[in-house]
């Protein structure tokens, strides 16, 4: 945890009311963001994102599997985060573990959408081989290398950045089996599927300290939070997800102020993260 | 038993808040209705009755149509010799499903995040400053899985709370809402929630007029999140109702 003097507490308090953070930023500005794809060979797709000393990597990989006898028209998709104490001393133990399941039920709720898929970034019923006989698993894993507050926007947008990097390879199926009989599947080694993550949505999480909220946090101004709402917000500017960290309790005409506010500030978010998304792909490319 | 559903004091059904603009769909142009027979805006009936639990500090028992849970509250006691001094109280939450909760058994054990939920939406309405230094712990044990099981814990757990003598600042009510095509059902049952597009749960303090909780997944537009927001909080505020005649009622019972 940061340990911070009483003075500077005051001074980041005093510097978001006055609308000029520690680090010069205005209240609605994110700090750099770098992103690089294909960073892990072994998996089908992954990316690395850095906003200012904040590291994430997120991986995908796709793994054959059986669908669900509830949903055999849809595939699954699972996401995981792992704290290493690599980050910060603090995630070693239990104090990891409560923090990774936290990030991980808050980008499933953001991500995943419904339960019957709708809102989802990623469309089920595309990782469909053979309805109820053969589908994709996905397997989304998320890592924290260097931890310095707004996780929840790094390894979403880190998420989206390494789905748009993943090829699925085409599968055929060879021989159609009846009955309960699995076919056989032909798994091509040339041929991928690209997503379309246009429709993936970002998260923007506001932080609310003191009577304003601020986004993309630094930790020591995460120590000073009274409560936190992650948006997470498509391209047509819907919600497609929202979680509460933080104990205090917000007025509800606050949070309809802060939806509104969000919806603005991911557009702009949107249009850096792909343009840094697609940058980072024609980079790969030439390599 | 809960009693009839319409029968005023323990349903806690919103008003329609929005009169003036006229409804998205009329009631005879619906083709479906709700498997228990409800109307889209319409509760269950909600039952609460504290001091369940005797060797408890303090406990409650909830049960919102077939979702039947019992909470109990012990401390504030001495916190664990391993943790560090602390000058505010710690509040513990564990949420649990018995095995025969579920349809298929031993299915509730998918829910590791409702510990953390219940924690979140609690810490804001206690005065943890009360309690230097000790641990209240909350024990949530689903016994039957109906559908909003988390509200009706949150719920459950802030009745139990009061019962303890925990200070609170304002009780804590929850609801959950269903999006399923192009309408809002209020607090869903299980087979709604299994079938739903996106779900919103809210808690909140209606003294108070503070959201403590609020998660949301599935696809929203703002102006049906507002929709459902405001549903929820006109529910809450029933809710809160209900919860505090319970606490008179049981306040007055040990008075005779």
């Amino acid at each position: 945890m940061v340990g911070l003097s009483v003075g500077e507490k005051y001074f980041i308090q005093g510097g978001i009311n006055q609308n000029l953070r520690s680090d010069g930023r205005k209240r609605d500005t994110y700090r750099p963001i770098f992103v690089e794809t294909g960073v892990i060979p072994q998996a089908n797709g992954s990316a690395r994102v850095r906003i200012g000393t904040t590291e994430v990597i997120a991986s995908v990989k796709a793994e054959l599997g059986r669908p669900s006898a509830l949903h055999p028209d849809k595939g699954k998709v699972a996401i995981f985060v792992d704290c290493s104490p690599v980050a910060e001393p603090t995630f070693e133990g239990r104090g990891g573990e409560d923090l990774s399941t936290e990030l991980s039920v808050a980008l499933q709720h953001c991500l995943l959408g419904g339960k019957s898929g709708a809102g989802a970034g990623i469309d089920p019923s595309s990782l469909v081989v053979a309805e109820g006989k053969v589908c994709w698993d996905l397997y989304i894993d998320g890592l924290i290398v260097s931890s310095d507050g707004n996780l929840l926007d790094a390894l979403g947008a880190a998420i989206k950045a390494a789905l748009s990097n993943t090829g699925i390879p085409r599968v055929h199926v060879t021989a159609a089996a009846s009955g309960d009989e699995q076919p056989e599947v032909d798994i091509s080694d040339e041929e991928f599927l690209q997503f379309d993550t246009s429709e993936v949505p970002v998260i923007v999480t506001l932080t609310k300290v003191g009577r304003h909220y601020i986004v993309d946090a630094t930790s020591e101004e995460e120590s000073q939070m009274s409560s936190a709402i992650s948006f997470s917000i498509n391209r047509k500017g819907h919600i497609c997800g929202l979680t509460k960290r933080g104990g205090s309790g917000i007025d509800p005409s606050v949070i309809s102020d802060m939806i509104s506010v969000a919806q603005h500030i991911s557009e702009q978010l949107i249009t850096k993260l792909e343009s840094e998304i697609s940058a980072a792909e024609a980079g790969e490319d030439e390599l | 038993m809960a009693s009839k559903p319409g029968s005023a004091p323990t349903t806690y059904t919103p008003t329609p808040t929005r009169k003036s603009r006229p409804p998205i769909f009329k009631d005879s142009d619906v083709d479906w209705v709700r498997p228990d027979g409800r109307g889209f805006h319409q509760c269950r009936p909600a039952f609460f009755r504290t001091g369940a639990v005797n060797a408890a500090a303090g406990s409650a028992y909830a049960e919102f149509g077939n979702t039947k849970v019992i909470v109990s509250v012990f401390g504030p006691r001495e916190s664990k010799k391993a943790m560090m001094y602390s000058d505010v109280g710690r509040l513990n939450c564990n949420v649990s499903y018995t095995t025969f909760a579920t349809p298929v058994r031993g299915q509730g054990s998918d829910h590791k995040e409702f510990s953390s939920m219940l924690h979140k939406a609690l810490e804001g309405a206690i005065m943890l400053e009360t309690f230097p230094k000790t641990t209240v712990d909350v024990f949530a044990l689903v016994l039957e899985s109906g559908g909003s099981d988390i509200p009706v814990v949150i719920s459950c757990a802030s009745l139990a709370l009061a019962d303890a003598g925990i200070m609170m600042y304002d009780l804590v009510a929850g609801v959950s809402v269903s999006c399923l095509g192009t309408n809002l059902v209020i607090d869903p049952i299980l087979e709604e929630e299994s079938c739903q597009d996106g779900n919103l749960m809210m808690t909140c303090m209606p003294s108070r007029y503070e959201v403590t909780q609020l998660t949301v997944t599935g696809e929203w537009s703002s102006a049906k999140m507002n929709e459902a927001m405001q549903l929820c909080l006109d529910a809450c505020s029933k809710l809160a109702t209900i919860m505090r005649s319970c606490l008179k009622e049981a306040a007055s019972a040990t008075q005779d």
